[in-house]
């Protein structure tokens, strides 16, 4: 056993006597960088001996400098070591090294050295850091025993034989040096940059085997100034070098250094990217589809325990891609199982909502709705390609993997094509569908002092702004106030931030200062005040994406809504697209409201106008979406019969017939307080 | 009626070099500095902004490329080389920008015609080059390194760098010094972000250029314009990680339904018309460099852009 803190003091010892003992000049070919280590540190270029004592003293007589002198001293005198060794790393390898450690194809690098007194357990933890991408340099006793054992080296196998002697794992340091300087914008001589990036940004191990000199000792745990951790599997005591076993050396230094294996590269055979996310497949490009009405589908995202996932995995039941009819409508039930310490079952559904923008990354897949209304689409182009269901499994588990690192930890995916089991697949989606919404439906306005704004479409409405409060969801209908609270959660600097509800300036109407500040500022100055629950005075913003358009009809003192799926001409005499095309972009157009169709039910819609009495005219369809809750609604309040009054284009198209429709059948709004 | 063209803005617009001459270490004839605008572009009585730049773009497997470009290109479109000095010395195009188009096709392995194909290319012009490297993450590590590595002391400006995907573009420019492309989906949150992420990997701002993403005309090009204007704003109110050089590319133009499916007597002027209208809408946003594809949408838009009236041209290095 060695004393760790003895051996480097008397190492420290040896190398002050061996430095004023230098002799010659001695550089490096194929290198700008002179002795790498001393010019990073001091901005010297050391070429001889007072230069290597200038840069040893200045550097407080560091070990890792006085080795760097001697051994490029030794090799000036005694010539480079023969084949497999490589020596000293010209700046050309350093550059390539470095574009792979940037570009993540390499995510660290090791250092191994001494004599493992095991063959095979050495071979087990080089094998270990080849299959978790680390590049592994050698020097000393540790190559001829992994040459016996037949390993290969190389750079190809990423196991680089620097030297016959553990000295040489100096040039490990001198690799890391000059990747500072050249790809960490270190400036030669910047000694507190130096070592803030070989700290901070290499991720770098060290894995020591018995049988060290001190001299070597010193050089070693001069390295911990770098931040590196320093392992050994045993025979070392003393000191802060860490103790593990062969089989946990390799993941407790990656561990140690916060080296985390990430996916980068989805292993599907089309493009995956947002730059696809806009593109649609048209009926004629298709090869196959899945729901939109012609097809069972569904997606349900679930969190499960750890043990229950296996991570990466994605499972197919049913039939495949090659097994379809082209231009066939399948059956598509997609199961996601995700585990994550910080997971919660709150974030279920916000999670789920990614499955629509990460099917649509994928070049030939698209994907809309959600819940059991999903549609799905592969083309024609892709399944050539050999896109089979299978990839979209894959492309959603290392999707949400990259997304989310932080919050999951294990992803797997089932996807159902068998038209007898999805429909099994589909009762407990709906049962979970259903928890969710109960869980959302009980909360009021009034309960909670903060809500949640979201700013999403900013990407085309520059100043738009909605406030989703529990009683009024956003306007697209996509977003309710529980999941803006978790979205704000699990990015807290997301498009979705929390809003102060603040003192109250018209309680009838829904306007708070707190929110009124808040709108202010995130409409960058354009919108100064705006109320929750009126359509006539000072409205939210309307971005474009709102399920529907709730407007004044000042002629008959009420309010029409008029959905998207609408195509017709409504009693304002203008169609869905035509009063889209005018209120939306981000502006406030007092007397006009974008909204969610779900909004239609709440306590708070047309709370300013004096309730639900204004409504005087809904398509038949929303009407027939609406009807069996809003009814209840309505009976609950001991307004039976009012729903009947409600005009729809088979009672009303133009003005003048809605007009006479609720006179004919006596519409509360004709008697109420005049909306202008 | 007149407006008051002094918005009170503080930013500067960063610098981007392009190409590298004799002197800088390259072999190019010339090199550009890009970016560098205090307001917008072409305001009467506001400080002169420069002309933005006309890349044209080639590729290196036509296959991949327009038929209405195949068409007029004609044969040239068959050899990288020739094309590359057509676009330099009848289309007069102030870049060339090469797709490798060739590394789309499916497992593609010959790592090695990349470096090839971008020294011909280099030999073949004198102007700065782009290059819109691997279209496949799988190929891209092996691919920026080559065009990385080919292009070493040139100052490529190498595309394209998003946010699940930037380390290999990254890599290489600081490893060989070029600068990048750096795309975003039309969403200035995300240009943002992507800027932020490539400084944290160690690139330096004067080495980004931001793509905003080119919608078509017709096809949501009001979406790039607006998220051109609203990075362009917030670069000029100060903030620096939106303060780069934007590129826009008409691509998307020539694959439209419009475009692709006009009376064949006149699909070039359609084709022309589309990528002109985009591109100098483009530049209006800001844009300091425009991508074309058609050769006859180059002399258009330099005619219009000098129609409109700036009072000096990219600034040469000299």
């Amino acid at each position: 056993m060695t004393d760790v803190e003895f051996a480097r003091k008397h190492g420290d010892q040896e190398l002050q006597i061996k430095v004023p003992a230098l002799s010659g000049s001695f550089t490096y070919d194929d290198t700008a960088y002179h002795l790498p280590i001393s010019f990073a540190l001091t901005g010297i270029a050391v070429h001889d001996k007072p230069g290597a004592q200038e840069v040893y003293a200045k550097t407080g007589n560091n070990p890792i400098v006085a080795s760097e002198c001697l051994l490029a001293a030794q090799t000036a005198s005694a010539g480079k070591e023969p084949e497999p060794f490589t020596g000293f790393i010209s700046d050309t390898v350093i550059r390539k090294l470095g574009y792979s450690l940037v570009d993540g194809s390499i995510l660290g690098l090791a250092l191994i050295l001494g004599k493992p007194a095991n063959a095979d357990s050495a071979a087990a933890i080089c094998r270990e850091l080849q299959e978790k991408y680390m590049l592994t340099f050698l020097a000393g006793d540790v190559i001829p025993v992994l040459l016996n054992s037949g390993v290969k080296l190389g750079l190809d196998y990423r196991l680089i034989p620097l030297g016959s002697k553990s000295v040489y794992g100096i040039h490990f340091v001198d690799i890391i040096a000059r990747v500072a300087m050249m790809f960490g914008g270190v400036t030669p001589g910047d000694m507190h940059r130096l070592l803030h990036y070989a700290a901070e940004r290499a991720k770098a191990i060290v894995i020591v085997f018995p049988g060290l000199s001190d001299e070597e000792i010193a050089f070693v745990d001069g390295m911990r100034v770098l931040g590196f951790p320093i392992l050994t599997p045993g025979g070392y005591e003393g000191g802060t070098w860490i103790t593990a076993g062969a089989e946990d050396i390799v993941r407790r230094g990656m561990e140690e250094k916060g080296i985390r294996v990430n996916v980068t590269a989805i292993p599907i055979p089309m493009g995956c990217s947002p730059a696809f996310e806009g593109k649609s497949i048209r009926k004629e490009e298709m090869y196959v589809e899945f729901g939109g009405g012609r097809s069972t589908a569904f997606e349900l995202l679930r969190m499960r325990d750890a043990s229950e996932i296996t991570d990466g995995e994605v499972t197919v039941i049913g039939m495949e891609v090659d097994t379809m009819v082209q231009g066939s409508a399948n059956p598509l039930g997609i199961i996601i199982d995700v585990a994550g310490k910080t997971m919660k079952k709150d974030y279920e559904p916000v999670l789920e909502r990614r499955i629509h923008n990460f099917v649509n990354y994928g070049e030939g897949s698209w994907h809309v709705a959600q819940r059991d209304l999903i549609w799905v689409r592969l083309s024609k182009e892709a399944v050539a390609k050999g896109v089979k269901i299978e990839h979209i499994g894959k492309l959603l588990a290392s999707k949400f993997r990259m997304d989310f690192p932080q919050l999951l930890e294990a992803v797997s995916v089932t996807l159902i094509t068998d038209p007898q089991k999805i429909l099994e697949a589909k009762k407990e989606a709906e049962r979970v569908y259903e928890e969710r919404d109960a869980r959302i439906k009980g909360m009021k306005d009034n309960e909670v002092n903060t809500y949640y704004s979201c700013t999403l479409c900013q990407t085309f409405a520059p100043n738009h702004v909605c406030v989703i409060t529990p009683e009024r969801m956003g306007l697209c209908g996509a977003l309710s106030w529980l999941d803006g609270r978790i979205a704000f959660e699990i990015s807290p600097s997301g498009a979705n931030q929390p809003v102060e509800k603040g003192a109250v300036l018209n309680l009838q109407n829904g306007e708070y200062e707190g929110v009124n500040r808040f709108v202010k500022k995130a409409s960058h100055g354009e919108i100064e005040r705006i109320s929750l629950y009126s359509v006539m005075e000072y409205p939210m913003t309307c971005c474009g994406c709102f399920e529907a358009i709730a407007l004044m009809l000042p002629e008959v003192n009420g309010i029409m809504v008029v959905n998207r799926e609408f195509t017709g001409i409504t009693p304002s005499g203008m169609t869905f697209s035509t009063l889209a095309g005018t209120i939306g972009g981000g502006a406030q157009t007092p007397g006009f409201a974008g909204i969610a169709k779900n909004f239609v039910l709440s306590d708070r819609f047309l709370q300013g106008e004096g309730g639900i009495e204004r409504l005087v005219w809904m398509p038949s369809q929303l009407k027939e979406e609406l009807k069996s809750r809003l009814e209840k609604i309505l009976s609950d309040k001991g307004k039976a019969g009012f729903f009947e009054k409600i005009a729809d284009e088979n009672t009303a198209t133009t003005i003048e017939d809605l007009t006479v429709f609720l006179e004919r059948v006596e519409h509360p709004a004709l008697a109420m307080k005049p909306l202008m | 009626m007149t407006h008051d063209l002094s918005f009170g803005w503080t930013g500067t617009i960063g610098e981007v070099t392009l190409g590298a001459t004799r002197d800088d270490g390259g072999t190019r004839s010339t090199s550009y500095r890009i970016g560098g605008g205090t307001t917008l572009p072409f305001l009467k009585n506001a400080p002169a902004s420069p002309t933005p730049l006309i890349a044209f773009e080639i590729c290196d497997n036509p296959d991949f490329w327009s038929p209405i470009i195949r068409n007029y290109c004609g044969d040239l479109v068959n050899s990288t080389t020739d094309w590359a000095k057509a676009a330099t010395s009848d289309y007069q195009a102030d870049l060339v920008k090469l797709h490798l188009t060739s590394t789309k096709v499916r497992n593609f392995s010959d790592i090695a015609s990349v470096q090839k194909t971008v020294e011909a290319v280099l030999s073949a012009t004198s102007l700065p080059l782009i290059i819109e490297g691997s279209n496949e993450p799988k190929i891209d590590s092996e691919v920026f390194l080559k065009c990385g590595e080919a292009g070493e002391g040139e100052r490529l400006l190498l595309g394209t760098a998003e946010a699940g995907r930037y380390r290999s573009i990254a890599a290489a420019a600081l490893a060989y010094n070029h600068s990048i492309i750096a795309q975003s989906p039309i969403d200035i949150n995300l240009a943002k972000q992507l800027n932020i992420l490539l400084r944290e990997i160690g690139v330096q701002r004067d080495h980004i250029v931001i793509d905003p993403y080119t919608g078509s005309l017709g096809y949501g090009f009001e979406y790039s314009y607006s998220a051109m204007e609203r990075i362009r704003f917030s670069a000029l109110k100060g903030d620096t990680d939106l303060a780069m050089p934007m590129i826009c590319s008409a691509a998307d133009t020539l694959t439209i339904k419009e475009v692709r499916e006009a009376d064949p007597a006149s699909i070039d002027d359609v084709a022309v018309a589309w990528e002109f209208y985009t591109g100098v809408a483009a530049a209006v946003a800001g844009a300091e460099i425009i991508c074309v594809r058609h050769p006859k949408t180059i002399g258009l838009l330099r005619e219009a852009f000098a129609g409109m009236k700036t009072s000096s041209t990219a600034a040469e290095v000299p």
